[in-house]
């Protein structure tokens, strides 16, 4: 309870500000006299949008499978290959360096590739999506195997523990908040990934809604349709700041302690 | 005959870049199976080396170090370490920190609740088991981390400035606490330390290192009844042991 009055004290300038913010953008509309097909108002895109709900949360569901789908798989890839680095010196000289140089590139430009290579489906976005989450998450992986404190490495050298029961006891957890941080860079990219790909070529999902709305002069629905990706944005890095709460509470009440 | 532990011409020097740090020795130690032997210098003089070099974690430049004539080429795990720099975890609480030795060496947490409460009685954090590290103050940790060397009684114990953050207070209770666990149980101790009155309260042997490149300045056998308590403290003998090695000390400009 205590805490709910906490969080409203602390919350309610947000709340202010955010009301403040759209109040202002609804009656500067007619105050401006700024033309509805250049920038609608707040109340006209919830009208228009209610109008096309069915199509925008379908479209959500679509463009959330390929960013939950995509982000998940490069969790995986990314996780796998940042330990198979940290322990394998040979990767550490060959693949490592590899991935440095693909982290220069911006991984979007290969969007038209990967259409072009396997079509309109749901598999090149989810390729899209796995690319611009991969390498965020690999290589924040690669730093946070190899930061063990030197205290630590000697400490379980002196045990004879072997290195299974060392990765889980001891290497793992203490890899792990860094590991979040690339989670979280990963969540914030998966979602522009989907949007993206889906400007580039497809036939549904919110990206693909927005762009054709916004060519047939309907800014009011594209907002609508951007409305919606921002709740898709913040699901996906909401879950991820979840999952941090409860894999490694003890990191969170340490960076309270320490601010 | 060789002895228990037999360290031979050991030297380290660490190369970083086409920099040379002569960090330690060449030097000759011998020390006996039970023997409480405290390593004493400046910091900077090579004392952690050294240290770590015993327990089979560093290689040396040259030299070796000999268990029972056997030559260590491996970390040694049959032993008690304590690094200068803690090694709790953050993910666990005290106590859970203290059963990680425990599991990192496969031996039944379980089996050892009641020598987990009892040490943590000893140091005065039993009230403290399921706090974690991080709401621990920098001395409490170090007592923490001394539990967490000692729970799996290891017959070798090294220790590296083990009571370096404590108040005045707690450390003359731990000092009076640990020698009477030596006394019963007679493990070989390494005590590095830069406080001469804990080395000369503590040990059977003193060994005196110069500053940097350590070598051996002298070594010298404490001769005074265990247990070494305020009366003994208060000795006339005691206080010339304290004097000779200031004495040795101030030659070198460290003090
Ligand atoms: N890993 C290392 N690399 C380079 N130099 C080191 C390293 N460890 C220690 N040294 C140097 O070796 C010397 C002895 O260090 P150390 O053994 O920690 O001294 P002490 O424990 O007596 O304070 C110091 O000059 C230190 O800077
Ligand atoms: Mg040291």
């Amino acid at each position: 309870m205590q805490k709910f009055f906490k969080w409203v004290a602390s919350g309610w300038m947000l709340v202010l500000f955010f009301v403040g913010f759209f109040l202002f953008w609804e009656y500067s509309i007619p105050f401006f006299e700024i033309p509805r097909y250049i920038l609608p108002a707040p109340s006209e895109i919830v009208a228009k949008g209610s109008a096309d709900l069915d199509k925008l949360i379908y479209y959500t569901g679509v463009t959330g499978l390929e960013t939950v789908l995509g982000y998940f798989i490069a969790i995986v890839l990314g996780l796998g290959f940042g330990i198979a680095i940290s322990f394998s010196s040979i990767l550490r000289r060959t693949l490592y360096p590899f991935f440095v140089s693909i982290e220069m590139t911006p991984k979007i430009a290969f969007a038209p590739l990967f259409i072009s290579w396997f079509g309109f489906g749901l598999m090149p976005k989810v390729i899209i999506v796995v690319l611009v989450c991969f390498f965020p998450i690999v290589l924040n992986a690669i730093l946070a195997f190899n930061s063990l404190s030197n205290e630590l490495t000697l400490f379980y050298k002196s045990t004879g523990a072997n290195t299974l029961i060392t990765f889980f006891k001891i290497r793992l957890p203490a890899a792990l908040p860094q590991c979040f941080v690339g989670f979280k860079y990963a969540a914030i990219n998966a979602t522009v990934g989907a949007t993206i790909a889906e400007f580039i070529g497809s036939d549904q999902g919110l990206g693909f809604y927005i762009s054709i709305v916004t060519g047939n002069m309907r800014p009011d629905l594209a907002f609508a349709g951007i409305f919606f990706l921002t709740c898709l944005g913040l699901s996906v890095f909401g879950f991820v700041t979840m999952m941090e709460k409860i894999l490694i509470p003890w990191h969170i009440s340490m960076k309270r302690i320490n601010t | 005959m060789k002895k228990f532990i037999e360290i031979t011409d050991l030297t380290k020097v660490f190369v970083s870049g086409n920099e040379e740090i002569h960090a330690f020795g060449p030097a000759n130690i011998s020390i006996n199976s039970g023997e409480f032997v405290s390593v004493l210098g400046p910091s900077g003089c090579g004392k952690s080396t050294l240290m770590l070099m015993i327990a089979g974690l560093l290689d040396s430049t040259s030299g070796k170090v000999e268990f029972e004539s056997k030559l260590l080429k491996e970390p040694k795990t049959d032993i008690g370490i304590m690094f200068q720099e803690n090694t709790l975890v953050p993910w666990r609480t005290i106590k859970a920190n203290i059963e990680l030795q425990l599991e990192l060496r496969g031996l039944k947490v379980k089996d050892y609740q009641d020598q987990i409460y009892n040490i943590l009685k000893s140091v005065s954090l039993e009230d403290f088991a399921d706090r974690y590290s991080n709401e621990l103050s920098g001395g409490m940790q170090q007592r923490a981390a001394f539990c967490q060397t000692m729970i799996h009684d290891p017959k070798i114990i090294l220790l590296d400035e083990p009571l370096g953050k404590l108040d005045a207070m707690t450390r003359e209770k731990i000092r009076a606490d640990f020698q009477k666990l030596w006394m019963v149980k007679k493990p070989t101790v390494i005590f590095v330390t830069h406080s001469i009155e804990e080395a000369v309260q503590l040990s059977s042997r003193v060994i005196l290192i110069t500053p940097r490149p350590g070598k051996i300045d002298r070594e010298i056998k404490i001769d005074l009844p265990y247990p070494r308590d305020l009366n003994v403290k208060r000795s006339k003998k005691f206080i010339n042991y304290l004097t000779s090695i200031h004495e040795v000390f101030h030659k070198y400009g460290v003090i």
